[in-house]
């Protein structure tokens, strides 16, 4: 196992090579219907492996467009790198990559992926398959989900064109930012977010208070309390979810309670 | 038996989703790309702080006073704490999932702030949208119009000036209320 130190063994460096590069276009060109793609996981939590399985069930039936996992890197078209390259699989991933024949496509995929996603400050991770390969595709998500996935290789293989584009914004004059809820005095709607969130936690609590104050914001100007009260029950009558009703009815209080201290 | 084999299938009927030819159904709740709107955002750093994996960042440059804050969707884990922390609703989990890039670049988005110069000593000390966005909470909190007018000034001020600032209104305080018996 001396051969494959990390620090010594050149023929597991990585080689880019201009004459491999022009062979990748006509390999992505000719294979459109018929993609070998070989899986590797490089220290992921497995909810990639879980997502690509579920991408080739019926239900999503990756295989109409010719994606066919197989089992060895040699049968491979494609390398699907999964897994934040933790340092005991950067090895066995170059391997991966050395016995695909060439020309070959790696695709980073998921978060980690792409950039070591939530693992990426790990002292024992290298941050993304493209830190130690030549990566011509990235399909971010944690995980992607099947639809991401085959939308992801439907990209790679031509079929559709890339939706993202990088953006870029700098600040002109003038520009401002708008206050929410201007009509809700700030005391209350703190008060309101704070109860919610205690109520339905980090990111529930923060929509359903906002959907409150909304609810709320068009009748408190002028203290129709009846007003309010009706609104809210034919919301909550709408949505028709008993957990629902408990919060808001738990933020009216709040909301009436305020409203009686002032 | 193959006829019944037969029957069935054709009872099932096809359960493959036509997607990518038709749009996919999304659960409701569906966590997708984050949306961010940058003429609403006040570049005050929270999603940055809250964010998990550093998929948003932000960076000052002190020589040109610029703020640069930037998310990598290659990083983003799709966790809503961005949205949940952004106290003025600039950045907001969308249902878009088609993230599949060939760079990494593609998977950038940036926005360029000014910062707020201190109107003492001259040195950048918060993001100019954010520093407008506490005076006009301010604003609405409803303070009385002397007071809001004192905070208004105060907050032009760095938080090393403030304190200098403060420290001398005190000195006065105590000379006038003592009158020089201390």
């Amino acid at each position: 196992m001396a051969d494959y130190n990390i620090k010594t063994d050149s023929r597991y460096a990585v080689h880019p090579d201009a004459a491999i590069d022009s062979l990748k276009g006509a390999l992505l060109k000719d294979i459109q219907r018929s993609a070998y793609v070989y899986r590797v996981d490089c220290g992921g939590c497995n909810g990639c492996e879980i997502e690509i399985f579920a991408s080739i069930t019926p239900l999503f039936d990756a295989e109409r467009f010719g994606i066919k996992v197989v089992s060895s890197p040699r049968h491979a078209d494609i390398l699907l790198y999964t897994g934040a390259v933790t340092r005991s699989m950067r090895v066995p991933a170059l391997r991966a990559y050395h016995a695909a024949p060439d020309p070959k496509i790696c695709v980073a995929y998921g978060a980690c992926g792409c950039s070591g996603g939530i693992f990426h400050d790990l002292y024992c991770v290298w941050g993304g398959a493209d830190k130690i390969l030549p990566i011509d595709f990235y399909i971010p998500g944690c995980p992607p989900t099947p639809p991401a996935t085959i939308h992801g290789f439907a990209v790679a293989l031509g079929l559709l064109s890339q939706k993202i584009k990088a953006g870029e914004h700098i600040q002109q004059d003038g520009e401002a930012s708008e206050l929410i809820f201007p009509q809700i005095p700030l005391d209350l709607r703190v008060e309101i977010e704070r109860q919610s969130r205690r109520m339905a936690g980090y990111w529930q609590g923060k929509s359903i208070a906002h959907a409150y104050l909304g609810l709320i914001a068009a009748t408190l100007p002028d203290g129709d309390q009846q007003k309010a009260a009706a609104d809210l029950q034919a919301y909550l009558h709408a949505q028709d979810d008993p957990r629902l009703s408990e919060i808001m009815t738990g933020l009216h209080a709040t909301c009436l309670a305020w409203q009686s201290s002032q | 038996m193959v006829l019944k084999l037969i029957k069935e299938v054709l009872k099932v009927g096809q359960a493959t989703v036509a997607y990518p030819f038709q749009p996919v159904e999304l659960p409701p709740g569906f966590r997708g790309k984050p949306e961010y709107d940058p003429e609403q955002c006040i570049a005050c750093a929270a999603c940055t702080i809250a964010c998990p994996p550093n998929a948003l960042t932000m960076e000052n440059d002190l020589e040109t006073g610029v703020r640069t804050w930037s998310i990598f969707y290659g990083r983003c884990i799709f966790c809503a704490r961005c949205e949940e922390v952004c106290p003025t609703g600039a950045i907001k989990l969308g249902t878009d999932f088609e993230l599949a890039s060939f760079s990494r670049a593609d998977l950038t988005t940036q926005a360029h702030f000014r910062l707020a110069a201190c109107v003492v000593c001259g040195a950048y000390f918060a993001s100019a949208k954010a520093l407008e966005h506490v005076l006009n909470l301010l604003d609405q909190a409803g303070l009385p119009p002397e007071e809001a007018a004192d905070r208004r000034a105060l907050l032009r001020a760095c938080p090393e000036c403030r304190r200098k600032i403060d420290l001398a209104r005190v000195k006065v305080f105590v000379q006038e209320a003592f009158d020089g018996r201390l």
